[in-house]
């Protein structure tokens, strides 16, 4: 598949390139939900003390992922709900190793899986994701190919470029523990088509590795996405998983497997046009929002846990850093109604199609809000979110068959192509919420399918007991 | 701003649910998102949206009738500001009534149906036809099929076609020979007891009698002819504003031209006594104003970019089919409402190709 649709949005408050390392908060809150697993099986007990690395909860439907505890401290499950507190901390790091008589699924692996077992338990598995399904392949299995992304092209998440510059060496060392756990399949590095510095330094660590096929990417929202380049390299749904990791996945699996160290910190962004300096951060999870929130954001400003076009709003009931938060996105609250605002000419305004004078004035960034600008309306046909669509369906139709409540036909048009990326619902003129549409259809698809299983099975059951 | 937008605070109990007046509140959600932007904020991502609205949308379209509008005036004179009115009224008391009865929001596609709708009329219509037109159009065209975003057909195409075939004698009798000097007929009021200035010929209807109007009168539009169309240079301009902005789709403009005018030439080159030059028929009659403001109405016209050229070619050599083998002597307004019809068929064909692409995915 040719790479298609795609766009870049100009906001303001992009993250700088320099990378700042948060101090040790008094209290960590870890939530035990999180965007991706429910660590629901809780390994540790209240007040127990415990140091870092230790399993605090695994998520038995994530291939037991574990829940680490970023520091030493003392453990407090009654005060939050929802949340692993860790009170009276103290950031010695002393590594702890794991044993091989330790692991749980110690009984169905030879030696050979040692090494993912090593990266399931300290920490650096869930970093890993499949790129059709995005959920967390088995870690026992071995891939039809392995995608690293060294870019983000989703406004206001961490830069690619920042955390190699940082941690170059443990990337591409990161690479070949990476292929050492393949067979013969390709790991395919993702690099921005223009020529950056970065780029080029990585060009010169991986010569001579055979086994890494390098994909240029144009800088263009999402081609970025794992679903897309698979479909963009031609590899198959059905062949296997894919497993896909971004840069810091890299350098994760890196320190699991060279210096048996549990992964707990990591890079996040603290940006957006509601930060008062959008920056990247090095934390630990658990680390409170409330603090980052006194000391990042403007006044009036939403919290959003990811980047601006595909985060999740962050509720006061998650009190801290997730573990696979990638940055909190502050955008600020719309504070007037603008006063005939759509005879206004718009020189400030940023829009995908030139309506605006602004379009007279070449790019630039503007600070938007979280305003609708809009009323919702029905649909014209306009056919702006095809053209941006880069998953080729056609979300306009989509829309009309989930108004009909036609489930067979939305399902026959490919809602499962579509891969979330918001562009679709950014650029709607008549601001109908496409994309949280598609998310709850292709809920209700499953939920039916779930359904539909069941009762064969049951029906299945049923006859081998006659 | 702020003692208007507290006279709104302060009104709004009264349309609320249990309010006196709150059948009427969709007029009321109207006129508060007209003068203020909407105070709703984003649930769920992305959290910040564009800022193009339907409002900004709709509007580009008004911004690109305006020269039509302007040069109307000139060259027919000031009744076309009555009929605009009317037609405004008509069809925005169609489209209250029903958003109402409905109990749904006001659309803005009647600021568009309501301005094109009188542009698509001879100059000197009576205005009870304007209203009667306009309502039948936004009633029958738009509303029985669900509203706007729902309807199969341009909404000012029905009305238009409504009163061609319910009052030929009346609209044939209401043509204006175009006004010419400083001021044309800026100044005047032209209606159809104005007997000098009542033409019976449009230069389709002198073709048909073998007498061409020279293109350049065509281009600048001093000929007689419905209101909007006559001006083909202004009619471009305002076309490829509305193109530059992305609001109307260039596949169906370029499909429809380029289709009417290769069709023409060709019949000229076989024939050149008795079919005009490709240029005189790109300028003559509606086929400008429809290929840029009527058949690339999103709506009623496929949504999909290959299906636009599909329509746009079969709107064009249609046009040109009925204006040579017929005894109509304009083919726009069928040939438009021939591609309504086949659009979402075409659509069909194009989506069932695109999921065959995609079955190997």
């Amino acid at each position: 598949m040719k790479l298609r649709g795609g766009y870049n949005l100009k906001i303001e408050g992009r993250p700088g390139g320099f990378l700042d390392k948060a101090s040790l908060p008094e209290t960590l809150y870890l939530p035990l939900a999180s965007r991706s697993f429910n660590f629901s099986q809780i390994c540790t007990v209240h007040g127990r003390h415990v140091v870092v690395g230790d399993i605090l909860a695994r998520d038995p439907d994530n291939y037991d992922i574990p829940l680490l505890s970023p520091c030493s401290g003392q453990v407090d499950l009654e005060s939050t709900t929802g949340h692993v507190v860790l009170h009276e901390l103290s950031g010695d790091e002393s590594g702890v190793q794991i044993k091989y008589d330790d692991a749980k699924h110690a009984h169905k692996m030879g030696s050979a899986d040692f090494e993912r077992h090593k990266l399931l338990n300290l920490g650096a598995w869930e970093y890993v994701k499949d790129a059709y399904t995005g959920q967390t392949p088995d870690p026992l299995s071995t891939p039809q190919a392995v995608i690293v992304s060294t870019i983000q092209l989703e406004p206001f998440l961490v830069r690619g470029d920042v955390l190699l510059e940082a941690s170059l060496q443990q990337f591409t060392r990161g690479l070949e523990h990476l292929q050492s756990l393949l067979e013969y399949q390709p790991i395919y590095l993702v690099l921005p088509k223009i020529k950056t510095d970065i780029s080029a330094k990585i060009k010169e660590h991986i010569r001579g590795y055979a086994w890494v096929k390098t994909i240029d990417v144009p800088l263009k929202y999402p081609y970025d996405n794992a679903a897309i380049l698979s479909r963009h390299i031609g590899l198959k749904r059905g062949d296997g998983f894919i497993w896909s990791l971004n840069a810091d996945g890299v350098v994760a699996v890196d320190t699991a497997l060279t210096s048996s160290k549990p992964c707990v910190e990591r890079v996040i962004s603290v940006a957006g046009p509601g930060a008062k300096h959008p920056l990247h951060l090095r934390l630990t999870a658990g680390y409170p929002v409330a603090e980052i929130r006194k000391r990042y954001a403007q006044k009036h400003a939403v919290a959003v846990d990811g980047g601006i076009l595909t985060g999740q709003l962050l509720t006061d009931d998650i009190k801290g850093i997730s573990v696979d938060c990638k940055g909190i996105t502050f955008v600020p609250e719309r504070q007037s109604r603008e006063f005939l605002a759509f005879v206004r000419p718009g020189f400030d305004r940023q829009s995908y199609a030139p309506c605006f004078m602004s379009s007279l004035r070449g790019l630039f960034a503007e600070r938007l809000t979280n305003s609708v600008r809009g009323e919702v309306r029905p649909c014209v046909s306009c056919n702006f979110c095809e053209e941006v669509c880069p998953a080729g369906i056609t979300p306009h139709r989509l829309h009309k068959l989930i108004y009909q409540d036609d489930i067979d036909e939305i399902e026959r048009s490919r809602i499962d192509l579509c891969i979330e990326c918001g562009l679709c619902s950014f650029v709607c003129p008549s601001k109908i919420e496409l994309m949280h549409e598609f998310q709850e259809a292709k809920g209700a698809i499953a939920k039916e399918k779930a359904a539909a299983a069941k009762r064969e099975a049951d029906a299945a059951q049923q006859t081998d007991s006659e | 701003m702020k003692i208007l937008l507290q006279l709104f605070e302060k009104v709004r109990p009264v349309f609320e649910d249990k309010g006196v007046l709150s059948p009427m509140k969709p007029l009321y959600e109207a006129m508060e998102n007209f003068f203020f932007a909407p105070a709703s904020k984003t649930l769920y991502a992305p959290f910040s949206r564009d800022p193009l609205d339907i409002k900004r949308y709709m509007s580009m379209v008004i911004i690109a009738l305006l020269p039509c509008v302007a040069a109307s005036l000139y060259f027919f004179g000031l009744q076309i500001i009555s009929m605009i009115v009317v037609s405004y009224a008509a069809g925005g008391l169609v489209e209250v009534a029903f958003a109402v009865i409905r109990k749904e929001k006001i659309a803005e596609g009647f600021l568009v149906t309501g301005l094109i709708f009188p542009l698509v009329l001879p100059p000197a219509t009576p205005l009870w036809m304007v209203a009667v037109g306009c309502a039948f159009g936004v009633f029958v065209g738009k509303e029985i099929f669900g509203g706007t975003g729902r309807n199969l057909f341009n909404p000012a195409i029905v009305g238009r076609c409504f009163l061609a075939l319910a009052y030929p004698a009346a609209m044939s009798a209401s043509w204006i020979e175009p006004g010419s000097g400083l001021t044309g007929r800026l100044l005047q009021y032209v209606t159809g007891s104005n007997v000098e200035a009542i033409t019976s010929a449009t230069p389709l209807v002198e073709a048909k009698q073998g007498v061409f109007a020279d293109t350049l009168h065509l281009a600048i539009g001093n000929i007689s002819g419905s209101i909007g169309e006559t001006s083909g240079l202004l009619i471009i301009i305002g076309g490829i504003f509305l193109l530059l902005t992305k609001v109307s789709n260039w596949r169906t403009v370029v499909g429809v031209l380029g289709s009417a005018v290769l069709f023409e030439a060709i019949l000229h080159g076989v024939n050149p006594e008795q079919y005009a030059p490709a240029l005189w028929h790109l300028f003559a009659g509606g086929l400008l104003f429809g290929a840029f403001f009527m058949a690339t109405d999103p709506v009623s016209s496929p949504s999909t970019n290959q299906g636009k050229w599909t329509y746009g070619v079969l709107i064009g050599s249609v046009a040109i089919l009925i204006r040579n083998f017929s005894g109509y002597v304009e083919g726009m307004m069928f040939a438009i409402l021939l591609g309504n019809i086949a659009a979402p068929i075409i659509d069909e064909i194009v989506f069932s190709v695109r999921l065959r692409m995609l079955r190997n995915e």
